[in-house]
């Protein structure tokens, strides 16, 4: 990792330290409050991608996963809520031309909900669909007839929690449609999905690191029959494998680059965000069962975000047809 | 060897799921899931209709995993007002069937077990809550974690430290079983909140201040506390095998459906997900098999505790496998439907009664001494 890498690491690391660390489980229970969005705009995070004549700050990728994989160690929503924005909600408004609304969500004066479950498999068409439902938001994109829409109109809230990013409002909302709007293709919004693998390996990575942290400071106190759980082999070996598993990944995340190698990423990372976080949660015994402990959350997300952004089917199929060059994988 | 149960447990079993599919509706599910209630209708209503019948160990256990095969939080807490009743039945006096066995069995007290300690679960013989002896009482200072009906139970049947053991290193010595209850004087309890899953189930942290528990309320003899509870595990851990083995059947009826469904919309199925869909079931009967030679060996007074931990500990994996692989394959659709809450739950059974890591330390050390499965 370069200098400048490193730094803006630090960097977000210590922002997290400051605002989200203490706030995380408030996070999970009440949402992500309105002043930690105006915290992400003020911090440079959303727009930290795109152009400058957009508004944005022209990171380079790597840049950019550094503040994703920082904010997913302590915070997965909020990590997806940067992300949603700055690599689905703004490419999506600025390629159908709608700059001033652009703008405003660029500001955080605007904020626009995703209706998750029309956006990939196609599978959900519930009414009440899963969706986020970034507080206060007028606004929703979904995927109707093959096209991509912003619909406004009034979002009633689920009080069913959903499984992940609970700091969203993700659940299972209605939104009642006042007017809406074309922004493409449905191809459009699959591209910028595929085109953003980095992007989500760097959530599930640092989510992982998130989860896998707490489970080394826990097993290095708690002691059964006389030993911290740290002294015994299979406790030991597994979190070391673990944690060696996810430096290999976090190296490749932040030296290689192009679309095979995101995909290849893409398809480890949420496999081992799965297996880590159960892991995590496993070693923290009953107390990783309650919400309080906060590593519940993060095996809870890497499930619920491994069915968002991964599409098992979708993913793989063009995995294997970039290593075999030709149309495979399909039967 | 004949693997079909007998006419009257298959007539049996086909009653719980009617029982099941009809109480356990989605709306009720997810109520009690969202306001972590328990739902005491469904426990009498499941009395009263007789499906809850203690006269036939493999009755219990097929009745738990059709339950759970529904929904798992519903169905263990349907199942749990008793749990720890074996401890009492088999040791408790005359006295204290009486005056706590029969009003469970007849659904006018509840019950929970205590043994789980703020500073420990796995190393059971660590805990610290200690019953001095004073009179004829003992009085009764520590407290108990993660108590399942915690909150809301009559009375617990306690693991408590009544004396130092005789040697250091025997720790497991020196423990006895108390019957404490709720009405006691110095006694209280924290609901837990915020549990990633079974959430229906009542869990409580218990807190004992100086409570006098008459000695009468001593279950066996005393120093035996220890053996008694791993015996009940014995028991118990079957039981929890029913558990995983119902969450894993259910999420397998889940992704069947799913999977059977894409392809009557013409969707095509890939062998990649059939074959997710084949492990689920292979792994699902195995779990099945394992838990009836456990049961089998346990309800005919010859228990195994190696085949038992492997039965628990291979259906709790195998409950976990299953919900996150359906989650896996129904992607979307798993997220937003009653899957997602499979998932939640099936986490519980790698946790309690033993974790995954408990049964292989029990299942290495029994084939380290030569107690082979056999
Ligand atoms: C919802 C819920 C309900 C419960 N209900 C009850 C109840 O009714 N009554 C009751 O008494 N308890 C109950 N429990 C407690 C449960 O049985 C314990 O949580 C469990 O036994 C584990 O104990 P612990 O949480 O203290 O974890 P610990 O014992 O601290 O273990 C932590 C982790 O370390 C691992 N570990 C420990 N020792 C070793 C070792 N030597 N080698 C390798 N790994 C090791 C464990 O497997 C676990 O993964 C409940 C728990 C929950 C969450």
């Amino acid at each position: 990792m370069n200098e400048q890498l490193q730094m803006m690491m630090d960097n977000v690391k210590q922002f997290c330290e400051q605002a989200i660390k203490d706030q995380a489980i408030t996070f999970e229970r009440e949402g992500i409050p309105e002043s930690m969005f105006q915290a992400f705009r003020d911090q440079g995070f959303i727009g930290a991608n795109l152009p400058s004549s957009m508004g944005g700050a022209e990171l380079d990728r790597q840049g950019y996963d550094a503040i994703l994989f920082r904010l997913a160690e302590y915070s997965p929503s909020a990590a997806f809520y940067v992300y949603m924005n700055n690599s689905i909600i703004l490419p999506l408004l600025s390629g159908a031309g709608m700059n001033d609304l652009a703008g405003e969500v660029m500001k955080g004066t605007v904020r626009i909900g995703l209706a998750s479950s029309n956006l990939l498999e196609g599978t959900g068409d519930h009414d009440p669909f899963l969706s986020t439902a970034v507080f206060p938001s007028e606004h929703m994109i979904k995927v109707e007839n093959g096209k991509v829409l912003l619909v406004r109109g009034k979002f009633q809230h689920a009080d069913r929690k959903s499984l992940g990013l609970r700091g969203l409002g993700v659940g299972m909302n209605s939104f009642e449609a006042e007017e809406s709007k074309e922004l493409g293709r449905k191809e459009s919004l699959e591209k910028l999905m595929l085109g953003s693998s980095w992007e989500q390996s760097a959530i599930f990575l640092g989510l992982s690191k998130g989860a896998l942290d707490k489970a080394i400071e826990y097993t290095k106190v708690r002691k059964t029959f006389n030993y911290p759980l740290k002294d015994y082999s299979p406790v030991a070996f597994r979190l070391s494998e673990l944690m060696s598993d996810l430096e290999f990944m976090t190296h490749f995340l932040f030296s290689e680059e192009g679309e095979q190698k995101g995909l290849m990423l893409k398809a480890r990372s949420s496999d081992f965000s799965r297996k880590a976080t159960k892991h995590a949660l496993q070693y923290h015994g009953g107390y990783g069962y309650l919400e309080d402990f906060g590593v519940e959350k993060f095996y809870r997300d890497s499930v619920a975000l491994s069915s968002l952004m991964f599409r098992p089917e979708g993913d793989k199929k063009a995995l294997a047809e970039s290593i075999y060059g030709s149309k495979s994988g399909y039967l | 060897m004949d693997f079909d149960l007998p006419a009257d447990l298959e007539e049996y079993r086909k009653q719980v799921r009617e029982f099941s599919l009809r109480e356990f509706t989605e709306e009720t599910a997810m109520m009690h899931d969202i306001k972590e209630k328990y739902p005491d209708e469904l426990r009498k209503k499941a009395l009263e209709s007789g499906i809850i019948d203690f006269s036939n160990p493999w009755k219990t256990m097929l009745g738990i995993e059709e339950m759970c095969r529904v929904d798992p939080g519903l169905g263990i807490s349907a199942t749990v007002p008793y749990f720890g009743a074996e401890i009492l039945m088999l040791h408790g006096s005359d006295y204290l069937r009486e005056k706590y066995l029969s009003k469970v069995a007849t659904g006018k007290m509840m019950m929970g077990l205590g043994v789980t300690e703020p500073g420990g679960g796995s190393d059971v013989a660590g805990l610290k809550t200690s019953a001095k002896k004073s009179g004829n009482h003992y009085i009764l200072n520590g407290s108990k974690m993660f108590i399942t009906n915690g909150g809301i139970a009559d009375f617990f049947v306690t693991l408590v430290r009544t004396a130092e053991p005789d040697v250091p290193s025997k720790r497991h010595r020196g423990l006895s079983v108390l019957v404490v209850e709720r009405n006691f004087k110095g006694f209280s309890s924290n609901k837990l909140t915020g549990k990633l899953g079974v959430r229906a189930t009542n869990t409580a942290e218990l807190i004992f201040d100086n409570v006098e528990i008459p000695q009468e309320n001593l279950v066996g003899e005393e120093g035996k506390g220890f053996y008694y509870v791993m015996e009940f595990f014995n028991i118990s851990r079957v039981f929890v095998a029913a558990q995983s083995v119902g969450i894993a059947q259910g999420a397998l009826d889940m992704v069947t459906e799913y999977l059977s469904s894409q392809e009557k919309k013409g969707v095509p199925v890939s062998e990649e997900l059939k074959f997710k869909l084949s492990e689920m079931a292979t792994r699902t009967e195995a779990s099945r098999l394992l838990m009836y030679k456990a049961a089998s060996y346990l309800f005919n007074y010859k228990p195994n505790p190696t085949i038992t931990s492997m039965a628990k500990g291979y259906a709790s994996e195998t409950a976990a496998f299953c919900a996150e692989t359906a989650m896996e394959v129904t992607g979307m659709t798993g997220l937003s439907t009653k899957l997602e809450r499979f998932f939640r739950d099936s986490k519980i059974m790698e946790i309690w009664e033993g974790t995954s890591e408990v049964e292989k330390i029990v299942i290495s050390r029994m084939m380290m001494r030569g107690d082979s499965s056999e």
